[in-house]
């Protein structure tokens, strides 16, 4: 039995690394290859049709981008997965649930409308009650979530932060199960947001609907992710979640009181997790205790797509997930069942040739 | 002392060889002699057992309960086998096919047990076939729908629920000559019944001279297809149709118009019926179409559902769609048993394969989730799945 020499070694990693090449090319090649016959030579779809894959991933994107900020946000204070990220967004989506079967029942009659309710007579209203009760109630269990499970591990080993956050996402997810039951339960919302309707535009001679609810979801989502951009680096606040970031012990000797801005920050991400909820109640309409898995494997995903610890990386990651998400098994010609795999196959391309991701800087080895 | 034994058993063997038979030979009736598997035969003051298996503990549990007591008011409505009375025996086999075997082995070794309607599972049935194949005792279930069940040439296995298979049928007949769609595009959630029944349409419906323009599997538990629906959208179908559950055939149907499916036909099989999909879909699931086993009104359900509503206090079909099925199950056996069954010196004789040959060979048995009449291969719903549809809010039957 002989032992290879390092000279065979060496040449054998340089073919694999030469094999890893070809392959990697052969692949690109039929990828493109498949993309240009389904849209050129099949011509599978019409431009609407393309359109509205477009349209229902940038949604879809706007979502995952809002709670992607908030695993990013937490990452790049405490370099933690925060887990129960996804929970937290269930929490605004049931709370959307609430406010607004509450309105649905409440009386507002009018001289001409005996039989109308809250939720018509004050859409705009209802909405604004919704997204402050789902914010609220999400940032408290942020707080919550930081100050019960993560605190008292504040210096323990990071692997044993990640099982906690596990376990705080199984217990929220089991809580609201026995709470409101497994069914999923169905949001009705104001009818002046019905989700069927919205503006019709023209497009290469056919109709395409864009819902009003879709574009609520998105426009409020961009405003969101702006303002936070706006708070992290233009206020006092966001300066010292960046000098905690960077180094928690010299920002603690410059006087910046390292508890309370994780508190802060576990709060801001909690808020924001709540408006996505809310969203996702107004737009998808369903909602149950397992409703927020999904999203912020989606949502984690996407921030680790951006670089995880960048916020404009994890609006970047999110908008490009949702939309490879819906269009990626037109674009390839398969079945639609696959899009996950799309999506998280992107994922692990992505980490391979950028292993920080789009908009990553490379860590440090203390970062990691 | 083990000799005197020996010697003293002989004895008694021989005593009980020489007297039993000649005690009631001649009260014995002629068929028990040519019956392939003999007699079951039943002494004066004991009981005929007739059984079910099927899950009574556990995530199912509803499914067997709703069932037995849909039963108990078949064997209560049939009274007695001229003159014999009739005990249920319902064991839980726990929906599986260990359970399914052993519940089997258990009803197989009494010798007062007759038939059984069920087991309610397929695959608990698939396991109990053989053995009750070997005992000679018949079995109709009312809710196993795996083609394969009736698929083997099993003697003693019939059911009087309709296949996946005859949805698919009966789906695609009634969108080809009752709407005349020529273009239908079919989703599915990709369990095997969704599939299953997805792909018989796709099969039906081609050999009708239909075109399928799309098939798409989406993803259970999800919110939002609307990506699936603007694919399928722009294939122009005229109907979509559905092999899944509610859940998500009720956010297919809201999320339809988006996608520009507004007009489109939506048809689904008995997994989207109940008034779930109504609160979900609400104004939206209008006009959607479905298959299933709920009968339509009439004199004799009317009667069942009141005679059932006063005994359990709950509306038939709450529970499961199998109810009135399993009451048919029940009293068609009950029935062919009635009519096989001799008495004879005090005693009830019931000629076990003469009574396997009369359940398959039952004809134009009206029951009341429709007819039953048996085909050779043990397919007994000749009725079929009947199409019901959402008008003003509610399933009603499709004129």
């Amino acid at each position: 039995m002989k032992k290879p020499n390092q000279s065979t070694m060496r040449t054998m990693l340089k073919v694999g690394k030469y094999v890893r090449w070809v392959l990697g090319i052969a692949l690109g090649v039929f990828l493109l290859w498949r993309v240009v016959r389904v849209v050129t030579v099949e011509a599978a779809y019409t431009p609407d049709t393309w359109l509205r894959f477009g349209l229902s991933g940038l949604i879809l994107g706007g979502m995952y981008a809002l709670i992607a900020i908030g695993y990013t946000l937490v990452y790049g204070i405490m370099f933690m997965i925060n887990f129960a990220h996804g929970e937290v967004m269930m929490i605004g989506a049931f709370c959307c649930f609430f406010v607004f079967e509450l309105f649905r029942f409440l009386p507002a009659p009018t001289m001409t409308n005996p039989d109308l309710v809250f939720l018509n007579a004050h859409p705009f209203l209802s909405v604004l009650i919704a997204f402050l009760v789902g914010m609220f109630v999400s940032g408290c269990s942020g707080y919550l979530l930081e100050k019960i499970a993560y605190r008292p591990l504040r210096n323990a080993p990071r692997i044993i932060l990640l099982i906690t956050a596990i376990g705080a996402s199984t217990f929220l997810q089991n809580a609201a199960m026995l709470l409101f039951g497994p069914q999923r339960k169905n949001i009705v919302n104001p009818a002046v947001l019905d989700r069927g309707a919205g503006w019709t535009i023209q497009f290469f001679g056919k109709p395409v609907l864009i819902s009003y609810t879709g574009a609520f979801s998105l426009a409020l989502s961009t405003i969101l992710m702006i303002a936070l951009y706006i708070l992290v680096q233009k206020t006092k606040l966001g300066r010292s979640m960046r000098a905690v970031a960077q180094d928690k012990d010299s920002a603690a000797l410059m006087g910046v009181d390292v508890n309370r801005v994780i508190s802060q920050t576990f709060i801001i991400s909690g808020i924001l997790a709540g408006a996505s909820g809310v969203m996702w109640g107004i737009h998808m309409g369903l909602v149950n205790h397992i409703t927020g898995s999904l999203p912020g494997i989606k949502a984690f995903t996407a921030a680790v797509l951006g670089g995880v610890g960048n916020i404009p990386g994890a609006m970047l990651g999110g908008m490009t997930l949702g939309v490879i998400e819906s269009i990626g098994p037109a674009l390839l010609g398969i079945d639609f069942q696959l899009k996950d795999v799309i999506a998280f196959l992107t994922l692990i391309v992505v980490l391979i040739i950028r292993p920080s991701g789009i908009l990553g800087e490379r860590l440090s080895e203390e970062k990691l | 002392m083990s000799k005197k034994f020996f010697v003293v058993l002989m004895a008694f063997a021989l005593l009980l060889g020489a007297c039993a038979p000649a005690a009631s030979k001649s009260d014995v009736p002629a068929v028990c002699g040519t019956d392939k598997a003999g007699c079951a035969v039943i002494a004066k003051g004991s009981t005929v057992k007739v059984g079910f298996a099927g899950p009574l503990a556990g995530d199912y549990a509803a499914y067997g309960q709703d069932q037995v007591n849909a039963m108990l008011l078949a064997i209560k409505d049939a009274g007695d086998i001229n003159g014999w009375a009739i005990e249920m025996v319902a064991e839980d086999d726990g929906a599986s096919a260990e359970g399914g075997a052993a519940v089997a082995n258990k009803m197989a070794s009494d010798p007062a047990f007759i038939a059984i309607a069920g087991p309610a599972f397929s695959g608990d049935s698939a396991a109990a076939i053989p053995i009750f194949e070997k005992a000679s005792i018949p079995m109709m279930s009312p809710s196993a729908t795996n083609p394969e069940l009736t698929a083997k040439g099993s003697a003693v296995f019939n059911r009087n629920a309709f296949t996946d298979e005859d949805q698919a049928k009966a789906a695609s007949a009634y969108f080809y000559n009752e709407v005349g769609v020529r273009k239908v595009a079919i989703l599915h959630d990709g369990s095997d019944y969704g599939q299953g029944i997805a792909s018989g349409l796709e099969v039906d419906f081609k050999a009708l001279g239909g075109e399928v323009v799309a098939f798409e599997a989406i993803t259970s538990g999800e919110a939002d297809y609307s990506a699936v629906l603007a694919a399928v959208a722009s294939k122009a179908p005229e109907a979509i149709y559905y092999g899944g559950y509610n859940s998500e055939a009720s956010v297919l149907v809201n999320q339809m118009k988006q996608a520009g499916l507004e007009n489109v036909i939506f048809f689904g099989g008995d997994g989207i019926f109940g008034t779930d999909f109504l609160t979900k879909a609400g104004k939206n699931g209008e006009g959607a179409l479905c298959t299933t086993m709920v009968p339509p009104a009439s004199d004799a359900r009317k009667k069942f559902d009141e005679a059932f509503r006063t005994a359990y206090g709950v509306e038939p079909g709450t529970i499961t769609a199998y109810t009135w099925g399993s009451y048919d199950a029940m009293a068609v056996l009950l029935k062919v048993i009635k009519d096989v069954s001799i008495v004879s010196g005090e005693k009830l004789y019931i000629p076990r394969a003469a009574l396997v040959e009369a359940v398959r060979t039952v004809k134009d048995f009206t029951g009341v989730a429709g007819t039953i009449t048996c085909q050779q291969t043990g397919e007994c719903n000749a009725s079929g799945p009947i199409i019901y549809h959402v008008k003003d809010g509610d399933w009603v039957v499709v004129e």
